[in-house]
């Protein structure tokens, strides 16, 4: 199968439980390419290739079960098997080396109806916008965009943000009545995020931090990634 | 869904993560419990012992970094000696360094009991002290068994904080040093400094350690040699100037008299805050040494059990923590003894750290004898980024091996044969298990048997059982026309083609398999024709390329290799596999289609080719086979500007061919065709079983193209063809070869 210019999605996998991803995530990635990243945790007093040596067709199969799951689709599934001690180390490397638009980070739930895109201004959005369009344009999930901004700005630029984005969304192809957006004017956008994520089935996040490190799960993100129980989505800033 | 599923390792130790492996568990234990030991045995000239012993050690990081960065592999010393001088010295050495280890636990951990136990005099010092040493043990052997994701931050913290402690110790106590305690400076004289050397190189393990992880370190070729020299340097610095201050702060004799020496020259000048800090580092020190050297345990063992040289029951990893928990309990269990003996033997910290010391010179011999097996035998998978420089080689290595065995000649007949005892149990290991395990000779054979001889050598690559004995015989044949310039050697080749050859992956066993059997066979052929022949198996993502490195790297001057006959249309003429070493080989290159099972009498077509003599050279080797005569054939048209008698045209090429050839008349038999229809020399080149035909230069296109005579020859001859092309000059591209020639 060629690649077909969709978006590629980065799923890490943990083979060294029995973790099947979750069905509404499953819909919910149909349309784009998947990487999966099967990574089996290597604790710090083994040596890796003695652990490869042990499971590796373990976790091979269940990681192809996985693969499985993903592969009824037209797109293109790739699957990687990594033994690591560092598992953000091995997500930014293959993220990197598959060329990935995006991560997703697993969490509770079921179905995917809602999707909440949290905005910070122009960074990045062009491709947060072109990978929503993409996930939901065949679905009927509706969208959330969020922005925040100082109590004491003017809110017509936050307005502009997201009126811009739901217009650029529409563009793709996503009806203009399942697309909503929250302005914020609290100083507290990721309060406001974290309760607005109790209303919503997924989350979709920029990266924020310029180091390959800190974008994928930086400084900023992890506290809200730690304090949402929904699966997310981080979208890397590859340029 | 794309390519086979393949199991990535990650590398996740970067430099300062072996800094610390290295350099913390050098900085370790020995700091704090052997200045007593040291000083006892050879005053203040201690100081020099640490530093002899850390130039051997500085030899053997020298050694093992060029190693290491060849083969980055688990395993430490004991890989590259088990590759390569085989099984029975890489059971001593896996035997000897996983002893090492133990003993080098248990010395740390029954100097972290007198450590903690010195303070408190109230209490009974042996029991206690031995008693404190296992509960440190078994603290060690549980955080290994379960797993614990220890913080590496902690970690360097902590080391961080024993660095600090002992530089202020030595920098604060340089101003104490009276320099009428350093008088004498060598009471024992030479031998007593190199027996304390024995004694104290226990310290210098540390280094080692980044060898046995070298398979996780990121940038190994980078990491590895600086973590490792860098340490070394350093720890030897260090360790001197400890010996110089305590020497120096307290009288030799009653510094020898202590369990706990570095508090006892702290409390002089630090006071009581000085030495809970000393306890402290002490303390953390032990631990930190102590769980490196477990943690490098299991990995030799881990890497013996890889090679076959191990029980693999040993060798399991839980299914929950994923630790290699049977290595790691039989590892502490033996420790644990070790430790315990310290309730009989009054000089057990001395003892272990010499039979520990004892083990890795051993092993460390043994390296640098490995390191000159690599360099000599300079197998396929040995590319170091680190060497050890020319002028410094085969220098290190020697001297290295020396000095070893010098500083065990100077040690305790006791820990001789305790030693020795050791070695004993690696051979007697080898004798019971590992002979009939493992399979892995070693390289020693192939480094003794030195430089490639430079005889005729015939590169035979094969993929096809059905056609090797066929390809081999006209390679012998030919190889053999050259006996009175060169000895004749037949190589046969087999590629393995992976997607992306890397060292951390499996081929798959079947194919390995194939590929073994293929070349194994080739071995039996070649017995039978009586001619020598070495097998080479190759791994390559690109077939061509593998085979035209091949070329160059064994100096070839033939490549032989069998076509289907089918011309291929796609951009490629003889298949994508072939063109390129048409193109590019550097030797002769003889593409041979077999039809027939005999070689019966060859022709060789005589033509205005630049390849022509090769073709006629070809067939009268060819003939060899079934001992007939060749013929070689001009082809001449019979329509000419009134220039003479085709028959003779056709003759006069045919000698000047021959004579390009360098054969006399008797080689060879004429005929002339002279016919104008290219059928007619398809109908007499068909009365022959084995055609000849060299390859035209002749080219517009950037391709392979053999002219169309051939063509028509390669694909309607009911016999055998060849198609023979001559040596390029390497220095020359293909495209101003062409030119050259038209």
């Amino acid at each position: 199968m060629a690649l077909t210019g969709e978006s590629t999605i980065l799923v890490p996998v943990d083979v060294s439980t029995v973790e099947p991803p979750d069905s509404g995530v499953l819909e919910l990635l149909q349309p784009v390419n998947v990487v999966v990243l099967g990574w089996y945790p290597v604790p710090k007093q083994t040596a890796p290739a003695h652990l490869k040596a042990d499971h590796e067709s373990e976790a091979a199969a269940r990681l192809a079960t996985v693969v499985d799951q993903f592969a009824a689709t037209d797109h293109e599934v790739e699957s990687v098997l990594v033994f690591t001690k560092d598992r953000r180390d091995s997500i930014d490397r293959v993220a990197d080396q598959y060329d990935c638009d995006a991560v997703l980070m697993p969490g509770e739930g079921g179905p995917i109806d809602r999707l909440l895109v949290p905005l910070r201004g122009d960074v990045n959005l062009e491709r947060i916008v072109t990978l929503v369009g993409e996930l939901v344009r065949a679905s009927d999930a509706s969208v959330t965009f969020f922005h925040a901004v100082e109590p004491d700005a003017d809110p017509s630029q936050g307005e502009f943000v997201l009126r811009g984005a739901a217009d650029r969304l529409s563009e793709e192809g996503v009806e203009r009545d399942r697309i909503e957006w929250t302005l914020s004017e609290r100083d507290e956008p990721r309060a406001d995020i974290v309760s607005l994520a109790s209303e919503h089935d997924l989350v979709i996040l920029g990266e924020t931090e310029p180091s390959l490190r800190e974008r994928i799960i930086g400084a900023v993100l992890s506290p809200i990634l730690d304090e949402i129980a929904i699966p997310a989505i981080i979208v890397r800033d590859i340029d | 869904m794309t390519g086979e599923l393949e199991g990535q390792l990650e590398r996740n130790i970067g430099f300062l993560e072996a800094m610390t492996l290295g350099g913390g568990t050098m900085i370790g234990a020995g700091i704090f419990i052997l200045p007593g030991i040291a000083a006892e045995n050879a005053g203040p000239a201690s100081s020099v012992s640490f530093l002899i012993g850390g130039f051997v050690a500085l030899l053997a990081a020298l050694s093992l970094s060029e190693l290491a960065t060849g083969m980055p592999i688990a395993g430490g010393s004991y890989h590259y000696v088990n590759r390569a001088l085989g099984g029975f010295f890489g059971s001593i050495v896996g035997w000897g360094m996983w002893t090492g280890l133990m003993f080098a636990s248990a010395f740390y951990m029954i100097g972290f009991g007198q450590y903690l136990v010195g303070p408190m005099p109230f209490l009974d010092g042996r029991a206690l002290v031995v008693l404190v040493g296992l509960v440190g043990l078994s603290l060690i052997v549980g955080v290994n068994y379960y797993g614990t994701e220890e913080s590496s931050q902690l970690q360097n913290v902590m080391i961080g904080t024993e660095t600090a402690i002992v530089l202020v110790y030595v920098l604060v106590g340089l101003f104490f040093v009276d320099t009428a305690n350093l008088e004498p400076f060598a009471p024992t004289g030479p031998s007593g400094i190199i027996a304390t050397t024995g004694i104290v190189f226990v310290s210098f393990l540390g280094f080692e350690i980044i060898a046995t992880v070298a398979g996780e370190v990121k940038e190994p070729s980078r990491n590895i040699p600086k973590s490792m020299l860098l340490s070394v340097v350093l720890v030897t610095i260090l360790y001197a100037l400890v010996m110089i201050v305590s020497t120096g702060v307290i009288p030799y004799e009653s510094l020898g008299d202590s369990l706990v020496p570095v508090s006892d020259v702290a409390v002089v000048f630090l006071g009581a805050g000085g030495v809970v800090a000393i306890v402290a580092a002490a303390a953390i020190a032990a631990i930190s040494s102590s769980n490196s050297s477990i943690l490098a345990a299991a990995r030799v063992n881990f890497a013996m059990g890889r090679d076959d040289l191990m029980s693999d029951r040993l060798n399991v990893t839980h299914p929950r923590f994923g630790t290699p928990h049977r290595a790691i309990v039989a590892t502490g269990v033996l420790t644990g003894l070790l430790v315990t003996v310290g309730l009989v033997v009054e000089t057990i910290v001395a003892l272990l750290a010499e039979v520990a010391s004892f083990s890795f010179l051993v092993s460390y011999s043994l390296v640098h004898v490995s390191l000159v097996v690599f360099r000599r035998a300079d197998p396929d998978v040995y590319d170091p980024s680190f060497r050890i420089p020319d002028f410094l080689y085969p220098a290190v290595p020697i001297l290295g091996v020396l000095l070893s065995v010098l500083v065990i000649t100077q040690m305790a007949t006791t820990i001789i044969l305790l030693g020795l005892g050791i070695v004993g149990l690696g051979m007697a290991w080898y004798v019971v298990y590992v002979r009939d395990h493992a399979l892995d000779t070693g390289l020693l054979s192939e480094a003794l048997a030195g430089e490639i001889e430079d005889g005729y050598r015939v590169v035979v690559p094969i993929a096809n059982p059905a056609t090797q004995t066929d390809l081999l015989r006209l390679a012998a044949a030919t190889a053999q026309a050259h006996t009175d310039e060169a000895t004749p050697e037949l190589v046969a080749v087999n590629v393995l083609q992976v997607d992306d050859p890397s060292p951390g992956q499996n081929v798959e066993a079947e194919r390995l398999e194939h590929q073994h059997d293929l070349l194994e066979a080739a071995l039996t052929v070649a017995a039978d024709l009586d001619v020598s022949l070495r097998t080479r198996a190759l791994t390559g993502s690109h077939v061509d390329e593998a085979i035209l490195e091949t070329l160059v790297e064994e100096d070839a001057d033939q490549v032989l290799l069998g076509w289907s006959g089918e011309l291929v249309r796609d951009g490629y003429v003889f298949g994508p596999n072939l063109d390129a070493v048409v193109e590019r080989a550097p030797c002769e290159v003889s593409l041979v289609t077999l039809h027939d099972e005999t070689v019966g009498t060859p022709v060789a077509l005589a033509g205005p080719g630049p390849h022509s003599q090769v073709a006629a050279s070809r067939a009268v080797e060819f003939a060899t086979v079934d001992d007939s005569v060749p013929t070689l054939l001009s082809v001449q048209p019979t329509t000419t500007d009134g220039d003479g008698d085709p028959k003779a045209r056709g003759a006069a090429v045919i000698a000047d061919v021959a004579d390009r050839a360098g054969l006399d008349s008797s080689q060879y038999r004429s005929a002339v065709v002279v016919d104008d229809v290219e059928g007619a020399i398809l109908d007499a080149v068909s009365q022959y079983d084995t055609v000849c035909v060299g390859l035209s230069e002749r080219s517009d296109a950037e391709r392979v193209n053999f002219g169309t005579i051939a063509e028509r020859i390669s694909q309607e001859a009911t016999g055998n063809v060849a198609i023979v092309r001559g040596a390029y000059d390497a220095t020359e591209s293909p495209q101003s070869r062409r030119e050259n020639r038209r």
